[in-house]
């Protein structure tokens, strides 16, 4: 992974930088020795490492905005980290920049039911923000599987999913408002307890722009009431197109499942050797289909998705009878990567999305490129949305292999843009994808974006060398070429 | 000023690249329908872009529809409704209070996506812009380009299909764009909960939602147009619940819901006619007046409708649980004070959407942008629009 040269003037200037840093946030908040700094090596994506210029751990949004507003003055890149769990590299610190956490705003600043939102730090994790109302029947949606480590602010950068997104939608969805700190230090407000502001959807833009636009200091959350009931159902198939057709029996039925995951039959094993969750170990592929909601509507639900697997050639159902059950159904899918872990000395895990429909054709891919490999692969699906996790199992300690592995992926990326889908759903592109970019956009698409990154940071100073595979300049990116273009036949008349 | 007709992008590209060239303002327009919102600007020339229209793909069972952007919405409504399923955002028809353009032409998915249109389930479903997955359009640069795509779950590279919504047309033209649909419910009911007073109404309508029996959509009538619409209480205000899903859902939520706040309620059917006027603002419609809309934080409606001094003679109704407040009146300066009042609130803003006078004159239809807000709209207008060649000052000057 090539990352754009650090500037050696900078790099040169870091004890100076140090200093003045030091006269802009309380001097304990700049953490400068290798020591200190080697816990901010990485983020989720810890095969690329990378030592900061500094660290630097603000405690107020003054103070972001005063540490951003100096970088900005004297051309120092900022990389921004919340947790640091990305699974794509996004928060992967840069020789030459300063690495700004969030990890002090950690504070949820005020619970409103009668809005139904919270507003937080963005240094909050997920969970917690559950965890602050649910003695009051409410919860957070959306529930990235790292939710107990991982930051609310990151979730707005990442834009984040989860097993609930079908129904629920992904952080953008579950989204109200948040402060942000531009590259050259100005605090903006974006949406706020209203819905819908009749301007630019900045908010928007914002959500899943991976750190790349500007640094997120409060979030505002929309809060729901917890479902009174969920149910789930343990589906065996012996063919995954089968499981595949399933899925979207059930959709076209008109049931939307709060959730519906997939695994294959090395995922299923791994799982159920790991977590012992009764799941059918002959079957080819398994499905959990959660339906959540009034007591009579999920029993009523539960009834007609039965009827529906059963004739899309189910060979085995179990139904939960018991919240201890369907945290049992759940346990072996929850633990599938940590199980897959156990049977590997080492995995990667992809992200990428398809239309639904295609997924035996998908699966078939995968198989072929798994024989031309070499590898093993384990897959689990969110179905419901057609965002595919394939574990590629490899051994680091083998010459070559993670490279093969490396190579197995991208190609299983460039199948899902190939049958009609994206690069990645929910993970982010961050370093990982970034040079896949180009297999699902063209030169002028990408170009396009960035320069809507140079309206928010015209410097490429925020955590440049992700998303992009190309830095181009702004003053190259906004030059218009003029066509002699007349307009057609401008002498005809038009109506 | 003449017409252009655009068929497909490449027209589309052309008449953009020369009016880049000439350096001249195009209006785009699909029916027209939503013309009269936002800022009268004047231009050189429409780019007319409603035979940019037919639905390319729909697959009920992806959840997804692929259809160009001039598509006539009813002609949307009624594919989604032959397969049972609908966009969730329940996009309104403005006909009802701006007028046709095209007799019995109720305006195009691009123009609901243009403004971000959302009717009273965007409460709880989310809007417009929550269900565009991707598109490919022209940008005011006269160059071709794309962004998102034609599935559900996907976050690779900037989410420009959100910015697409609600920019009135200000930075590119979109052909083919793709829509999440979702599953119609089988069926809905309404329930009609009496309340004193305004602020009433709305702390009522957040113990309704602190409970589990899933309300989709709540709505505040002032007895006169709770009256008019078949739905008094005999109450100063009305209080319209509506629960959707499957039947033995909904009659268990709404039994539970009447157990614990009484009042009456709505069959199926006049529970959608009462949720259609609702959505298309009728109750204010035949009035020859000014319309204005606020969009607020629930809590903070009541103190902004009585912080205005028009409340006589002012007619008005709220929806999205107070969040949302239409309201019309012959006052002049009704636009001024919902501005100060607006001003007061810690978020919110307030539009002009129907303008009988010349009310546009003095009030900026929209809410107006101060500091670095306005200069990042500027900066991102230029990103696309350099030149200022689409809908220019549509919005805002300058954007």
């Amino acid at each position: 992974m090539l990352m754009p040269d650090p500037d050696q003037n900078v790099i040169n200037r870091r004890d100076e930088i140090c200093a003045e840093l030091r006269k802009l946030v309380p001097a304990e908040c700049v953490i400068d020795s290798k020591e200190s700094m080697k816990a901010f090596d990485a983020d989720g994506l810890s095969a690329y490492r990378q030592l900061p210029l500094a660290v630097v751990l603000p405690e107020t949004v003054n103070q972001i905005a005063a540490v951003m507003k100096w970088c900005h003055q004297q051309g120092v890149k900022i990389v921004p980290r919340g947790a640091g769990t990305s699974l794509s590299g996004g928060a992967l610190p840069l020789a030459d920049a300063v690495l700004l956490g969030l990890g002090k705003f950690n504070r949820i600043l005020e619970v409103d039911y009668d809005n139904r939102c919270v507003v937080a730090q963005p240094g909050v994790t997920n969970l917690a923000i559950t965890h602050a109302v649910q003695a009051d029947g409410f919860y957070y949606a959306p529930d990235p599987s790292s939710q107990i480590a991982c930051s609310v602010g990151g979730n707005v950068a990442e834009n984040s999913g989860g097993v609930h997104c079908l129904k629920y939608g992904l952080t953008t969805n579950n989204l109200l408002g948040i402060e942000i700190v531009t590259m050259e230090g100005e605090i903006l407000r974006l949406g706020g307890k209203h819905l819908d502001a009749g301007d630019y959807d900045l908010l928007g833009i914002m959500t899943g722009s991976e750190g790349l636009l500007g640094v997120v200091s409060e979030v505002t959350l929309r809060i729901l009431q917890k479902p009174a009931t969920a149910r789930a159902l343990l589906v065996g198939f012996d063919d995954t197109g089968a499981a595949g057709r399933a899925v979207g029996d059930v959709i076209a039925a008109g049931i939307i499942p709060a959730g519906m995951e997939m695994m294959d039959g090395l995922a299923i094993n791994a799982a159920e050797d790991f977590a012992n969750a009764g799941y059918p170990r002959e079957a080819a592929a398994l499905l959990i289909i959660e339906l959540d909601g009034p007591e009579v509507e999920v029993d009523a639900l539960i009834d007609r998705v039965e009827a529906i697997v059963g004739k899309a050639g189910a060979t085995s159902v179990r139904i939960s009878q018991s919240e201890e059950e369907r945290n049992l159904f759940w346990a072996g899918r929850k633990s599938a990567f940590p199980a897959v872990g156990r049977i590997s000395p080492d995995y990667l895990c992809m992200d990428g999305t398809i239309p639904r429909r295609k997924l035996p054709d998908m699966m078939r891919r995968m198989a072929s490129l798994s024989q031309q490999y070499g590898l093993r692969v384990a897959n689990v699906f969110h179905a419901g949305d057609g965002n595919l996790h394939p574990l590629i199992l490899f051994d680091a300690n083998q010459p070559g292999e993670l490279e093969r592995a490396e190579e197995f992926g991208a190609d299983i990326l460039r199948s899902c843009v190939e049958m009609g889908g994206v690069l990645t759903g929910e993970h982010g592109v961050g370093v990982e994808k970034r040079d896949l970019m180009t297999i699902q956009f063209t030169e002028d698409d990408l170009k396009q974006q960035q320069r809507l990154k140079c309206a928010f940071d015209p410097g490429h100073l925020l955590n440049p060398g992700k998303v992009f595979p190309h830095l181009h300049r702004c003053a190259e990116l906004g030059r218009l070429h003029v066509h002699k273009g007349k307009m057609p036949h401008p002498d005809l008349p038009r109506f | 000023m003449s017409d252009i007709k655009a068929t497909d992008l490449r027209d589309v590209q052309d008449a953009i690249q020369a009016a880049v060239a000439a350096k001249t303002r195009l209006e785009v327009r699909a029916s027209g329908t939503k013309r009269h919102l936002g800022v009268a600007a004047a231009y050189d020339h429409v780019l007319d872009v409603s035979a940019m229209s037919g639905i390319i793909d729909y697959q009920p069972e992806e959840l997804v529809m692929t259809l160009r952007a001039g598509t006539p919405m009813d002609q949307v409504e009624k594919a989604l409704a032959d397969a049972r399923q609908m966009l969730a955002f329940e996009p309104p028809s403005m006909t009802k209070i701006l007028g046709e353009a095209t007799a019995g032409v109720r305006g195009s998915i691009g123009g609901i996506i243009a403004t971000n249109l959302s009717g009273p389930r965007r409460l709880t479903a989310g809007a417009a812009r929550d269900f565009l997955l991707g598109f490919e359009a022209i940008s005011g640069r006269g160059e071709q380009f794309k962004s998102g795509g034609k599935v559900m779950k996907n976050v690779t590279g900037y989410d420009l299909s959100k910015l697409m919504c609600g920019s009135y047309g200000t930075l590119a033209v979109m052909d083919e764009i793709t829509l999440k649909t979702i599953p119609a419910p089988e069926t809905s009911r309404s329930l009609l909960v009496g309340a004193d007073s305004f602020s009433e109404a709305v702390k009522l309508i957040a113990t309704i939602f602190a409970t589990p029996h899933e309300p989709g959509s709540a709505a505040i009538l002032p007895q006169p147009i709770a009256a008019g619409e078949q739905a008094d209480t005999g109450n100063a205000f009305t209080i319209v619940i509506r629960l959707e899903g499957i039947e033995p859902s909904v009659n268990d939520r709404s039994q539970h819901l009447q157990s614990g706040f009484g009042g009456e309620s709505l069959d199926d059917m006049a529970s959608q006619a009462l949720w259609l006027r609702i959505r298309d603002v009728q109750p204010l419609a035949e009035r020859p007046q000014d319309i204005w809309k606020v969009s607020c934080a629930p809590s903070d409606a009541p103190r902004l409708i009585d912080s205005l001094d028009l409340r006589q003679e002012m007619r008005f109704f709220a929806d999205w649980a107070g969040g949302l407040i239409w309201m019309s009146s012959a006052a002049p300066d009704l636009g001024a004070q919902l501005r100060s009042a607006v001003a007061r609130l810690n978020s919110g803003f307030a539009m002009l959407v129907r303008d009988v006078g010349a009310t546009k004159q003095k009030v900026a239809p929209l809410q107006p942008l101060t500091g670095g807000m306005f200069e990042l709209h500027k900066r991102v207008k230029a990103s696309f629009d350099p030149l200022g060649v689409l809908n220019y000052g549509r919005m805002h000057e300058g954007v």
